[in-house]
């Protein structure tokens, strides 16, 4: 029978239980979330571990880049993410911090090549999120990252915009972050009741007049554009909206 | 004030005006070519200015500034401008009020890192110095608005106007536009070089936390004048040097305007700009130097072979270079590998001896590297084939087939 271990969906709860894996020397076939449903030849197993309180920050603190690593991989939707978590800490373990170098074993490779692709598109969107102001001033955005990445985006408009009221709205995933001047809050949207009207559209219309304005039709490059800002986010991007819903015709 | 009674004669609604000016800075021979931190205390953002792009225009260009001219008015008559005086279109001018209110909407909204403004030279260079500062300064204090902010010093105005500009902004700029002071003055009758390089001068002196913490730019205009890569880049290498540059900026001259003393192109020298940047940049962080690529008699950039590769095929006997062996700087030398790649290889091979195939997996890509390379004395193809003619010919037909890779970003929005 392959054992698979079960944790409930947190980044401490996995990290514990990845930890008292190694600790117990149990190398585990899988590790999954723990609505997941195990195949005929799988067995699940819930340790339930009571992750220690601050087995985070201390963990970060002993050795930043390796706990960013690991986070970033678990933030990824990539199907074998805790499997790749579990083996890069054990080669943590063997090699310490010189890990980040051993990218000739492939769970290294394939951790430090997730969490280059997640930090990536966290960069990406700090730029592509697209406010629109709500009664009240308060801002909305909604996006559709490919990787979970709204804490990430959330810290870094904290840091942007410290005196507005926001909202960032995942409706993929159904979650929002709320952020009131002092600090955020990750919140499940499901049961999301906006009753906020958006007010007056006469600054999205002078960007979208920029937008259209600025690029110079001599050297015209859709190829090029494509390849920074990928199809998938013209979405909630507000410029490209009407692009978006002509190539969707 | 004249400002004001333009814009009392010609009423203009807010959406035209932006129409206007944003089109008439988006050539960057126009006054308007194209970091640091200011940190957020109280007021409206912060520049951690990791290169945020916001947006890509259709021509793939990356849009992190809100780019306008304060007014397309001009009283001179610079031969490549759209806004020469001599061109008859249509002229506006932004009130102060009406750039910061753009500004800080744009940013709430995450559409812009912050602004990028120049102007045209209206009434005189002071008057339009003094407007510029007045809009800053508004932003500044008035808003609070701590983001990115790059102006154009107008050249001809005084030292005292340059100074309280400095202390306002990110970034200062002043365009030196062409490589030699006869063909500014055959193109830009109104200016002179010696103004434009006395900005340079002074903002290098001053720079500092509190004077354009971003540091300097400058640009020059490609394809307008007849000047060859070699003299481009000479000048650009002694301008890095002489005024502490952040970066010099070349811009394809775009065909705005028919004079008799302009070049008559069709399509702007996009790919010649291309291969100016690249140099550039070997210049900057691959040690090479202006001679080692070009010289009095090859003084032009191989169009069909980036000037790395043609570097590597014309000076073969320096090759293969062995991966596990070969110094930082003699990586750089191989084409397709850049910093990061020759910074992980050399990390890396403190741990284990590198394959082709451990490259592979370390990201590095092999499509180019691979004919200038061996790893552990192993040529990758058969060792014969180690030719230029063969090299040469493969590189060419690979440049034609279209990768993602081939996309620089011209990244003439922002710093
Ligand atoms: S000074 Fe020359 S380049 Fe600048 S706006 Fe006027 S005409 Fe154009």
């Amino acid at each position: 029978m392959n054992r698979v271990y079960l944790y409930s969906d947190t980044f401490l709860n996995l990290l514990s239980l990845v930890i008292f894996l190694n600790a117990q020397n149990i190398t585990p076939s899988n590790i999954k979330p723990e609505n997941y449903t195990a195949t005929l030849f799988e067995e699940t197993i819930n340790l339930k571990i009571t992750p220690s309180k601050n087995l985070l920050p201390k963990f970060y603190q002993k050795a930043p880049s390796i706990f960013k690593i690991m986070y970033y991989v678990y933030l990824s939707s990539h199907p074998n993410k805790e499997l790749i978590i579990y083996y890069f800490y054990l080669n943590f373990l063997k090699y310490h911090n010189k890990v980040i170098n051993m990218r000739n074993i492939s769970w290294v490779n394939d951790a430090l090549k997730i969490a280059k692709y997640v930090s990536h598109e966290a960069h990406k969107l700090k730029g592509f999120i697209r406010f629109t102001e709500l009664e009240k001033h308060v801002l909305y955005a909604q996006m559709e990252p490919t990787n979970n990445i709204i804490t990430i985006v959330s810290a870094h408009f904290k840091k942007r915009l410290p005196n507005e009221y926001w909202l960032i709205h995942d409706t993929k995933r159904n979650i929002i972050s709320v952020y009131d001047q002092k600090d955020f809050y990750l919140l499940d949207a499901t049961n999301l009741q906006l009753n906020l009207k958006t007010t007056s559209h006469t600054y999205e219309d002078l960007w979208c007049t920029f937008y259209d304005t600025i690029g110079i039709k001599e050297r015209k490059n859709n190829r090029c554009r494509l390849n920074f800002m990928p199809k998938k986010y013209w979405k909630n991007i507000i410029e490209m909206r009407n692009n978006h819903a002509q190539s969707n015709k | 004030m004249f400002a004001d009674i333009i814009n009392m004669v010609f009423k203009m609604e807010l959406k035209e005006k932006l129409q206007i000016l944003a089109d008439s800075a988006k050539y960057d021979a126009s006054c308007s070519s194209s970091g640091n931190s200011y940190t957020s205390k109280k007021g409206l953002g912060s520049t951690s200015y990791s290169g945020i792009c916001h947006s890509f225009a259709s021509d793939g260009r990356c849009i992190s500034l809100l780019k306008i001219l304060m007014t397309n008015c001009c009283i001179f008559d610079c031969k490549y401008c759209i806004n020469r005086r001599s061109n008859n279109i249509k002229r506006a001018i932004f009130t102060p009020e009406e750039i910061c209110a753009i500004t800080l909407n744009f940013y709430r909204r995450n559409y812009i890192e912050g602004l990028f403004l120049s102007s045209g030279i209206i009434k005189n260079p002071d008057y339009t110095m003094e407007l510029i500062i007045e809009t800053i300064s508004l932003l500044r204090y008035k808003y609070k608005f701590n983001g990115y902010i790059h102006a154009k010093a107008i050249p001809g105005a005084s030292v005292a106007l340059l100074n309280k500009l400095g202390k306002l902004v990110t970034r200062l700029s002043a365009n030196i536009e062409l490589p030699t002071s006869t063909s500014l003055k055959l193109l830009a009758p109104d200016k002179n070089s010696e103004q434009v390089t006395k900005i340079m001068g002074y903002i290098k002196e001053h720079q500092s936390k509190y004077f354009a913490p971003a540091g300097e730019s400058t640009q020059l205009i490609v394809g307008a004048s007849n000047e060859s890569d070699y003299v481009l880049l000479h000048k650009s290498s002694s301008m890095y040097e002489k005024y502490a540059l952040k970066r010099v900026f070349y811009s394809a001259y775009i065909p705005v305007n028919q004079d008799k003393l302009l070049p008559s192109l069709k399509i702007p020298p996009l790919k010649r700009e291309n291969r100016l940047y690249q140099a550039d940049w070997l210049l900057r962080y691959y040690n090479f130097k202006v001679d080692d690529l070009l010289s009095e008699e090859y003084p032009n950039f191989n169009l069909l072979i980036d000037p790395k590769a043609d570097y590597a095929l014309r000076h073969l006997e320096e090759f293969p270079k062995e991966i596990n062996t070969a110094s930082y700087y003699d990586l750089l030398k191989v084409p397709g590998i850049g910093v990061t790649s020759a910074k992980r290889i050399i990390k890396s091979r403190k741990y284990f001896k590198i394959t082709f195939n451990d490259l592979k997996k370390m990201g590095i890509v092999l499509k180019r590297a691979k004919y200038f390379i061996t790893c552990n004395s192993k040529y990758c193809l058969a060792p014969s084939l180690f030719k230029k003619d063969f090299i040469e010919s493969n590189l060419i037909l690979e440049n034609k087939t279209p990768t993602n890779s081939n996309f620089k970003q011209l990244s003439i929005f922002h710093e």
